[in-house]
């Protein structure tokens, strides 16, 4: 009896404080619009019909609803490489790169082992495509381990390598006669199958799936207890016997893997072939996004969501608004910077 | 103490409103400019008001780069201009700086869901997603710029730019004393090497002596690496500087601020980057045959043909000659243009040597025109790889 | 390689290296006081776009500059805000202000994308009148290449000789330390950032008006990445930044010069060079701590309130 009593009250105060978040949240979203807003005002733009455009391109018909999936599942998939490792207390800036390096071996198993079929080809891809992130996030959480570099910078300064790696192979060796920056079209055993004629791709699947799981092992799992006592507290952790250079080195990687994945995504899902320089900042992205859900999976979806719609309806902003596309990233950016001022209009904020 | 932050918080953000307002000129010219209409609001069909009278087609044109780059898109995005003044009942829906190949097609789509029938993609990477939909939209005509595909409702147009290159070699060898000239390129791309050939062939035909000394930037438009690349190529004694990227602004402007010649492709606005030490360009100049290739899509007489065509058609032209070039110059650059459209002289024709000295093209024999976008070596004179 | 191609070589090192130096001085300044702004790229694209309008609405590039000097700072007083008052993460704040940067100059600069600005004039080295042509064309420059060495020491001077900079080191070393020394962090912690935002502006005002003379989106090409790595590379010292950015600018103008020669030195393994050596150097010297690295950097000071 008082055990039921207990849970409902539980629940409530459960209730309450989401409520109090969205609220929070949802106020800060519409300060961010106001201020772009004025920004689209002073440009001699009106933000309502920008605000409506953003809407009809998005959630308006199934096909803008299908755009926002699209450009909603790298971004899953990149803040979840974050946010593994931030549980305990790694920090990855590196997905970017170690996205590019996912891509860069996935792209090799394309292009090497054409004859396979598509059942043998994608699953090689996919972890073809792990083990190029995994390996490219070793070096950060290895030099990490034994205590030599901090994780941040290594992973940071990989960044910028991983990028001109891809060049290497796609002008040294990968580039069609006719091309030069981009390898031929995947053949199409290579390409990740997709939904009801939408770009939608198995890879949204991968996503959710890993945000499942992610929840489950974090709140259920041995591991995930363990994560969390090395997260609270790595020296206390320590002493109680977990393995702790051994959970830095393996969860680095295991973020990379993610990262990996995202890139093996991108070039045999959306792209259908690796292009230089073909992400514009989504492992950045991931990073932001993590950073603002606590890498919380339930967060990571939504804010994932919100970000997709803002990026997908900037698209339409150019040709009914005449608004630059990059544009678009100052409502992003305003976004985030007003959750990071953290301001104090709500109850309940700190 | 939070309150008190708050303001300066919101002081903050109030002047870098005020100088996002200053600096984008309170937006005079983001108002219709006469030569580049952009996309009206009255697109949305949620706004029944303002719609003069139905437009007999809706175009779409996307570039790969910002449309004012006194370069490739502004080229594209000038004779899109000239079609629509040309034909005035078409509205022109633009789109510029559109990632390549899969992020294309996110705005190839929203033109046509904006009602768009014909779609112009103009940079090199738009050709396979604009294919790619060409099979999904079957009752839309895609045409690309430069490329390859053809189906029922694909096709592809370009000028024809080795003949005015040739040209641009006459010039330049006339003008060098170094005889060293320079050549910025972005990639090794077939297309590329092929425009090399011409220069170097052009030169050589009037300056025996004269080399072409080639360096890469590795990206249709890297300011910085340009300016590295033009730099360099100057403090090694190169005295005419021209380029193949996407905006020759840079490029032209660091060879005027050290003193050198330079030569100008695209568009031919890119002359005013250099007042002094400008010898002449070539730009494209397609309004014309996209005037045309738009109006037989309203006439429902558009077929898919492989349009290719030069500066006797109108789609390219020849730049003004700057105040250094002599008139004898002048003339011979102009002759060489009329020569090689008329066919008295074949640029690719045998016998023709690469840089190894080893004969690629035999004496009596042509290098065919379907070949001219896939070339991997250059040819005598010209220094640095085509790789 | 004769002598001429060799001082061609040092000729582009030095002309490309400076905005170089001045954004990894910018960084410098910034993390003695603690910050990482990872920002610095959207800092430099904001000042760039800026620098070009108001030169091409004057006319005048040294109204330009002073611009760009304006705009870099408001950047850093604006990821400032968020990161010493509102306590935010830097990385985040960083990259958020980079999203930022990307977005604010693409619209300011919309209407300068191909427009010729006045750029800054070329003055020839002092003493070297009499060489000939070829040779005095390499060392003509603009007032912002003779200035770069020149406020590289300033700033050595400024954070090493003065009770300014102590105070910005102490802050950077351990912010409560220097709290109860009787120094403000907070505020020590603003002015570096607008040290740095000034910094960064001329990097890239003479990006802009000086070395490419246009405007295009994204035209900073990843210097405010290599500008944080070479920070790393010059061990967080004014003074060694001025080698790190020659090194780097070097290499790529020697890359260059070997293309013209007809030799493929790949361009992009060769780009991977300063991030390379970065870390070759961390692991050399063993690790961050082992060498001047602050220590209380990226570290949010919750202060005493």
């Amino acid at each position: 009896m008082t055990a039921a009593v207990d849970r409902t009250r539980r629940e409530r105060r459960l209730n309450r404080r989401i409520a109090d978040a969205a609220l929070r949240y949802l106020l800060m979203l519409l300060l961010a619009l106001g201020l772009f807003g004025v920004i689209l005002l002073l440009s001699g733009k009106n933000p309502l019909h920008a605000y409506a455009d953003i809407l009809r391109a998005t959630l308006g018909s199934t096909y803008g609803f299908s755009e926002v999936l699209v450009a909603m599942t790298p971004m899953l998939i990149t803040a979840m490489a974050v946010a593994l490792p931030s549980r305990v207390g790694l920090i990855n800036v590196g997905v970017e790169g170690q996205l590019y390096m996912g891509a860069c071996l996935a792209t090799w198993g394309a292009l090497t082992f054409i004859d396979l079929p598509a059942w043998a080809l994608l699953p090689l891809m996919v972890l073809l495509g792990m083990i190029g992130g995994a390996a490219w996030a070793f070096v950060p959480g290895y030099l990490k381990a034994i205590g030599l570099v901090n994780e941040t910078i290594t992973s940071l300064l990989l960044n910028s390598v991983a990028p001109k790696v891809v060049s290497f192979f796609i002008f040294g060796f990968w580039h069609g006669p006719m091309d030069t920056n981009k390898t031929a079209n995947f053949v199409s055993a290579a390409r990740l199958p997709t939904f009801f004629g939408t770009r939608v791709d198995l890879s949204l699947i991968f996503a959710l799936a890993l945000l499942v799981l992610f929840w489950y092992v974090m709140r259920y799992s041995r591991w995930g207890l363990e994560m969390r006592a090395i997260g609270g507290n790595p020296q206390a952790a320590l002493r109680n016997g977990i393995p702790l250079k051994a959970y830095q080195v393996g969860i680095m990687c295991l973020g990379g893997a993610i990262a990996g994945l995202a890139g093996m995504a991108l070039v045999s899902g959306y792209f259908g072939l690796l292009l230089a320089n073909f992400s514009s900042g989504i492992g950045y992205m991931g990073f932001l996004i993590s950073w603002l859900s606590f890498g919380d999976p339930l967060g990571v979806l939504l804010v994932s969501f919100l970000v997709s719609v803002i990026t997908t309806g900037g698209n339409l902003l150019q040709l009914t608004q005449g608004l630059p596309y990059a544009a678009i990233n100052i409502l992003l950016a305003l976004a985030l910077y007003i959750v990071l001022a953290r301001p104090t209009f709500v109850r309940g904020a700190k | 103490m939070h309150t008190h932050l708050r303001k300066v918080f919101v002081c903050l953000l109030c002047i870098s409103l005020l100088l996002t307002a200053c600096a984008a000129p309170a937006a005079p010219t983001a108002a219709p400019a006469p030569t580049q209409p952009p996309a009206q609001p009255t697109a949305a069909p949620a706004q029944p008001t303002a719609t003069p009278a139905e437009p007999c087609l809706i175009v779409g044109a996307l570039y790969g780069g910002p449309k004012n780059d006194a370069g490739y898109n502004q080229a594209m995005a000038g004779s899109m201009a000239a079609m629509a003044k040309n034909i005035p009942c078409v509205k022109l829906i633009e789109a510029e700086n559109v990632p390549d190949e899969a992020g294309a097609k996110t705005t190839m789509e929203n033109m046509i869901r904006q009602g768009a029938r014909l779609i112009f993609a103009t940079a090199f990477n738009h050709q396979n997603p604009a294919f790619e939909l060409s099979k999904t939209y079957k009752d839309v005509i895609f045409e690309h710029a430069g490329g390859w595909m053809m189906s029922d409702n694909f096709a592809n147009y370009f000028g024809a730019p080795p003949n005015s290159w040739y040209a641009m070699g006459v010039a330049a060898g006339s003008m060098t004393k170094s005889n060293k000239l320079g050549f910025v390129a972005a990639f090794p791309l077939g297309w590329t090497i092929t425009f090399i050939n011409a220069f170097t062939l052009g030169a050589r035909s009037v300056n025996p002596q004269a080399q072409t000394i080639v360096a890469y930037t590795f990206s249709w438009g890297d300011r910085t690496k340009e300016a590295d690349t033009t730099n360099s190529l100057i403090n090694q004694g190169v005295d005419v500087i021209t380029m193949h990227v996407d905006s020759p602004s840079t490029v032209i402007g660091t060879a005027e601020s050290r003193g050198v010649y330079s030569i100008g492709f695209q568009d031919l606005s890119a002359q005013q980057f250099a007042p002094q030490y400008w010898i002449t360009g070539t730009g494209y100049t397609l309004g014309g045959k996209i005037t045309w290739l738009t109006q037989s899509v309203i006439d429902k007489t558009w077929k898919p043909i492989f349009l290719r065509c030069g500066v006797k058609d109108g789609c390219m032209a020849i730049a003004p000659f700057g105040p250094k070039v002599p008139k004898e110059v002048q003339d011979k650059t102009l002759q060489a243009m009329k020569d090689t459209d008329d066919g008295k002289i074949v640029v690719f024709k045998g016998p023709i040597k690469d840089q190894s000295g080893a004969v690629k093209v035999a004496e009596g024999e042509t290098l065919a025109d379907d070949k001219l976008g896939s070339v991997n070596w250059f040819v005598e004179g010209v220094v640095g790889s085509p790789k | 390689m004769t002598l001429l191609a060799i001082l061609g070589i040092i000729s582009s090192a030095i002309y490309s290296g400076t905005s170089l130096l001045y954004a990894t001085l910018g960084e410098v300044v910034g993390e003695r006081a603690g910050i990482v702004n990872l920002g610095l790229e959207g800092v430099m694209l904001v000042s760039a776009a800026v620098g070009v309008a108001v030169t091409s609405r004057t006319g005048n590039p040294y109204l330009g500059i002073l611009a760009a000097l304006l705009a870099g700072v408001l950047m850093n007083l604006l990821f400032g805000y968020l990161v010493i008052t509102r306590k935010a993460n830097q990385l985040a704040s960083g990259l958020a202000t980079m999203f930022l940067g990307f977005g604010v100059s693409a619209l300011i600069g919309k209407d300068v994308v191909g427009v010729r600005i006045a750029a800054l004039p070329r003055l020839l080295l002092p003493g070297l009148e009499g060489l000939p042509r070829v040779y005095s064309s390499l060392f003509r420059f603009d007032i912002l290449v003779f200035l770069a060495v020149p406020v590289a020491i300033l700033v050595w001077w400024l954070l090493f000789r003065t009770r300014w900079g102590l105070g910005v080191r102490a802050v950077g070393e351990n912010a409560d330390i220097a709290y109860a020394s009787g120094r403000n962090p907070l505020w020590l912690r603003y002015q570096a950032l607008l040290v740095a935002g000034l910094l960064s502006g001329l990097a890239a005002a003479h990006l802009t008006i000086a070395y490419t003379m246009t405007w295009t989106e994204y035209m900073t090409g990843g210097r405010g990445f290599i500008a944080v790595a070479l920070v790393i590379f010059s061990k967080w010292h004014p003074l060694r930044a001025i080698a790190g950015a020659l090194i780097f600018s070097a290499a790529v103008a020697l890359q260059l010069a070997l293309q013209a020669a007809g030799v493929q030195v790949s361009p992009f393994l060769l780009d991977t060079l300063p991030y390379v050596l970065t870390i070759l150097a961390l692991i050399a010297w063993g690790g961050t701590r082992r060498h001047s690295a602050p220590a209380s950097l990226g570290r949010v000071y919750l202060g005493t309130e």
